[in-house]
């Protein structure tokens, strides 16, 4: 009687001998770990007075236990290595819980700071990079080589392909990557664990013998299928839709002769996957100032469905100060510029446009208005929230949170954005220009000209305080 | 390893805990007062050697050790998972080492902190440089696969062990050694260009424990001009004293260096000079069972020299190539990629001979078109094979060529050759450095790289592998 009392009070506890050390948990804290894991298979197993035994060290045992407990890592796991605790963290099939725990909060412009500079150890100016997969971890194009850098930034390893200068990349499948290059033609598949080839495409038209040795300028890819924009030597282009599961050539879509500036190729691909679009944009500079379009084409039909060039004839109410670069915002449908002269921003809604559909973004603090002049700005959207490099500084529009009655944007022009700097003047002394932006995960990885490596930006809650 | 094991339990492969009678397979130790508790598998792992796996077999009682609780548990933890624990670096390696000495786990410690197979070539970074005491700078360098290396400088051999924490220097009775190979950690060949006979040194004791000689015909003296081994064989290129006749050697390693076969000799008659041009690289092939010899020779005409692979059971020439044009100024052999690559003396540039094709001629990595201009800039290149990459020096700077895996079958739409190989320059902006370099070496996961006029030799591995 007295044992089967002691048998149900102590049901839902068990005992774990890691190392030779005894910890005492619940079945319901391993099986928080999940059905897979090797914890949560322990807890199932029939009660018995002896423990179970793991050999292995029960000092990062006590952490994960701890993370398992808490949900969060105890102070005591900074003893460890990032890797150590990745690896203990699998052993236990725990690696969920983990990477909630070690991730960073959600990217917010407004408190983002540098964390960490990646530097491949040879060859160290990333000419491309690809944030795709979205968990944080980012494949670093420098050279012909591309380095992969995991979720939680440590090295997966370098592979070299045959390009000489990789200057697009696009991670397609989570262990393949769509390279290009504007010095060798084709777009080429390569597989990151063997470092083999697996495909190329090539942009060939069996009627026009001039089409040949087109190069790849940018890439984008949805769930089947990637697009990627040619350019032929003679500047004629085309965007190229290719077949994930045949790896095939499926459809040309807008070419185009490129001899004017309306017609280049397009130096930026963003496939929206809630219209099944592709956004293309690209800006030239010339004598006469910047100039450029933006156009929406339909990989269905192959048709346009809109597009606008700038300097236009006139529709603008900024005639004369055409963008510098443009992103769109997926999730939100909009589209945001830079201009070139006065260095505002605007923005347009997909979902309504018009011949003029921009609405420029006005800062009412007058310490922070744009004085003009500035060259060379870059602009990219993640997660509502949009990021404009000024040259060498890095600048974040972000939304100020209204509560309305009505949820739809009816009042797209009612948006209130505000514009902060996200880094500090001593951060954008003896550095380089912004060449490229890219956010994945709660992450933002930057590339200046000139400089070696990526710079890494994330958002903290921890204080950093410094004490004297 | 046994991911875990339950006590009067075993656990089964199909997934569920079956009841069992036996003994039990967790082991308790007492070290240090601190109690561990491990496995048998994971003991056994330390090797039939080692102080622990004598532990796993009698069990009535928990034994003592009386040694320092926290390193055994790095150690342990070594034994666990494969990798030293973060830990570790609170501890000085020299501990570690010397408690894994008690423990007889050294040779354990070894292949996990200086494998070969955790050479990343592509993350190669400069980590340390080892100081030389003294003026001379290196002249030549031989490392061993547990990443040991052996430097000669000016007359003396300083030699690093595997942790690169120790050193030992040498006196020899040359005046600067020429060439260098280690046949153990404590074992070299040696010999110079003007100093008679190889001799084997015995690094830790520091004296010659045997000279080995090539009997020429004049009987003058004879130099050694390079050295070269197989797991079984030691070659070595002598060149008589007059410089007239020159031959390859060939000696048993597992006997005592007992001379097995003189192959390759050659006498000059007359001025014709390039009729026997002393081999000054040796390599043996495994795959192949060839060795590969090679000489080059300046002349009024420009540099000369050959390549030949020697089949040493026969002595026969299995393969010649002379080289009139933009001959080596280096040239090595790589057994995992099946060629040859050189460096063009005049051109600088890198070619390869595919071993599979060997009737074809070089192919040029580069601009082939400037092997034809009398310019010299491949002069003191050097050029290594590694794993499956070849390391080439330029000046001061290391490219390293990788072979690209062109899976597509239609490679010729993109106008390339058979086998791709790319360049690679090695390092960052800060680890670049003027100074020429005048060797390289590969042992275990390091790179080793000297210098001229730097009294020092500089080691590169990947930043996550260091110590």
């Amino acid at each position: 009687m007295e044992e089967q009392n002691s048998r149900t009070q102590h049901q839902d506890r068990i005992k774990l001998n890691v190392g030779g050390k005894l910890f005492e948990t619940t079945v319901s804290t391993l099986l928080s770990a999940g059905p897979d894991s090797l914890l949560a298979a322990l807890s199932a197993r029939e009660w018995d007075n002896d423990p179970v035994f793991i050999d292995r060290d029960p000092e990062i045992f006590s952490v994960l236990l701890y993370l398992l407990r808490t949900s969060h890592l105890p102070s005591t796991a900074r003893r460890f290595s990032k890797q150590e605790l990745t690896e203990e963290a699998l052993y236990y099939g725990v690696e969920s819980q983990f990477k909630a725990a070690i991730l960073p909060p959600p990217l917010s412009g407004i408190d983002a700071s540098l964390i960490e500079t990646i530097r491949p150890a040879s060859d160290g100016f990333p000419t491309a990079f690809t944030a795709g997969a979205g968990d944080g971890s980012v494949w670093i194009a420098h050279g012909g080589q591309i380095s992969g850098y995991d979720w939680n930034l440590l090295h997966a390893g370098t592979i070299r392909t045959h390009l000489d200068s990789i200057t697009s990349i696009r991670r397609v499948w989570p262990e393949v990557a769509a390279v290009g290059s504007d010095t060798a033609a084709g777009l080429h598949l390569y597989d990151f664990s063997s470092g083999r080839r697996i495909e190329s495409a090539q942009w060939t038209d069996s009627s026009d013998p001039r089409i040949y040795k087109a190069r790849v300028l940018s890439i984008t890819d949805s769930s089947t299928s990637v697009f990627a924009s040619f350019e032929c030597a003679h500047k004629e282009n085309c965007i190229l839709q290719i077949d994930k599961s045949t790896l095939k050539i499926a459809s040309e879509i807008g070419r185009l002769p490129g001899n004017s500036s309306k017609t280049v190729v397009p130096k930026k691909l963003t496939y929206l996957p809630e219209s099944g679009l592709i956004f293309s944009s690209a800006v030239s500079s010339g004598a006469f100032g910047y100039s450029g379009f933006i156009r929406l084409w339909d990989p269905r039909t192959r048709e346009m469905v809109w597009e606008t060039n700038e300097p236009g004839s006139g529709r603008s109410s900024r005639f004369g100060d055409s963008f510098a670069d443009v992103d769109v915002e997926v999730e939100e449908l909009t589209m945001f510029k830079v201009c070139s002269k006065s260095g505002d921003v605007g923005m347009a809604d997909l979902r309504n446009l018009k011949d003029d559909p921009w609405i420029y973004l006005e800062e009412k603090n007058p310490s922070l208005r744009n004085t003009g002049g500035e060259e060379n700005n870059v602009i990219h959207c993640y997660r509502k929230q949009v990021f404009v490099s000024r040259e060498k500084g890095l600048e974040v529009w972000s939304r100020v949170e209204q509560i309305e009655e009505d949820v739809e944007n009816r009042d797209f022009e009612r948006r209130c954005y505000r514009r902060n700097f996200v880094d500090k003047v001593e951060n954008c002394r003896e550095k380089g220009m912004i060449r490229r932006m890219e956010g994945g995960g709660d992450r933002l990885f930057v590339s200046r000209e000139g400089v070696e490596g990526l710079e890494v930006w994330e958002s903290s809650d921890l204080s950093g305080a410094v004490s004297f | 390893m046994p991911p875990f094991s339950v006590q009067n339990q075993s656990y089964s492969s199909n997934g569920g805990f079956v009841k069992k009678k036996s003994e039990t397979n967790v082991i308790t130790i007492n070290v240090g007062g601190q109690l561990f508790q491990t496995t048998k598998q994971t003991l056994t792992l330390a090797g039939s050697n080692s102080l622990l796996s004598t532990i796993s077999t009698n069990s009535n009682s928990i034994p003592f050790i009386d040694r320092d609780p926290e390193i055994f548990s790095i150690l342990l933890s070594l034994l666990r998972t494969g990798n030293l624990p973060s830990k570790s670096k609170l501890f000085d390696l020299q501990d570690l080492i010397f408690e894994a000495q008690f423990y007889g786990l050294a040779e354990f410690l070894v292949s996990s902190l200086s494998n070969p197979s955790q050479f990343e070539a592509f993350n190669l970074e400069k980590s340390l440089i080892l100081p030389l005491s003294g003026r001379d700078s290196p002249s030549a360098i031989s490392t061993t696969n547990s990443g040991s290396v052996h430097v000669a400088h000016g007359s003396k051999i300083t030699s690093f062990d595997w942790s690169l924490k120790k050193k030992s220097t040498i006196l020899t009775h040359f005046n600067a050694v020429d060439s260098i190979l280690a046949l153990s950690p404590s074992l070299a060949a040696a010999g110079a260009t003007d100093f008679s006979g190889l001799q084997i040194l015995d690094l830790k004791r520091g004296f010659v424990r045997e000279t080995l000689n090539w009997e020429n015909q004049t009987k003058s003296s004879s130099t050694v001009q390079a050295i070269g081994s197989s797991s079984d064989y030691l070659f070595t290129s002598f060149e008589s004293g007059r410089r007239n006749s020159n031959t390859i050697m060939v000696f048993d390693l597992q006997d005592n260096f007992r001379p097995v076969a003189e192959i390759a000799h050659g006498e000059i008659y007359g001025t014709d000079l390039d009729s026997a041009i002393p081999a000054t690289k040796l390599k043996w092939i495994p795959s192949y069972n060839l060795l590969m010899a090679a000489g080059s020779h300046g002349g009024p005409s420009g540099v000369m020299g050959n390549i030949r692979l020697w089949d040493i059971r026969s002595g026969n020439v299995h393969w010649e190539l002379n080289e009139k044009i933009d001959c080596f100024s280096d040239v090595t052999v790589s057994d995992n990629l099946s060629a040859i690559f050189k460096v063009g003396v005049n051109s600088g540039e890198v070619y390869f001979a595919d071993m599979r094709m060997l009737g074809r001629q070089w192919i040029c990595l580069g601009d082939g078109r400037k092997g034809y201009k009398g310019k010299k800039e491949g002069a003191g290149s050097k050029i290594e094979s590694h794993g499956n990459q070849v390391f080439c020096s330029k000046g001061g700077d290391v490219e390293l060529w990788s072979e690209v895996l062109i899976g597509s079958t239609r490679a010729s739409e993109d106008e390339l050759d058979e086998r791709v190989f790319k360049k690679n320059l090695i390092g960052r902006l800060k680890d670049s450095s003027e100074n020429k370099i005048t060797n390289l070496g590969f042992g275990g996961n390091r790179m080793i790289v000297t210098r001229n006029d730097q009294q020092s030799v500089e080691v590169w591995q990947s930043s996550s592998k260091g110590y």
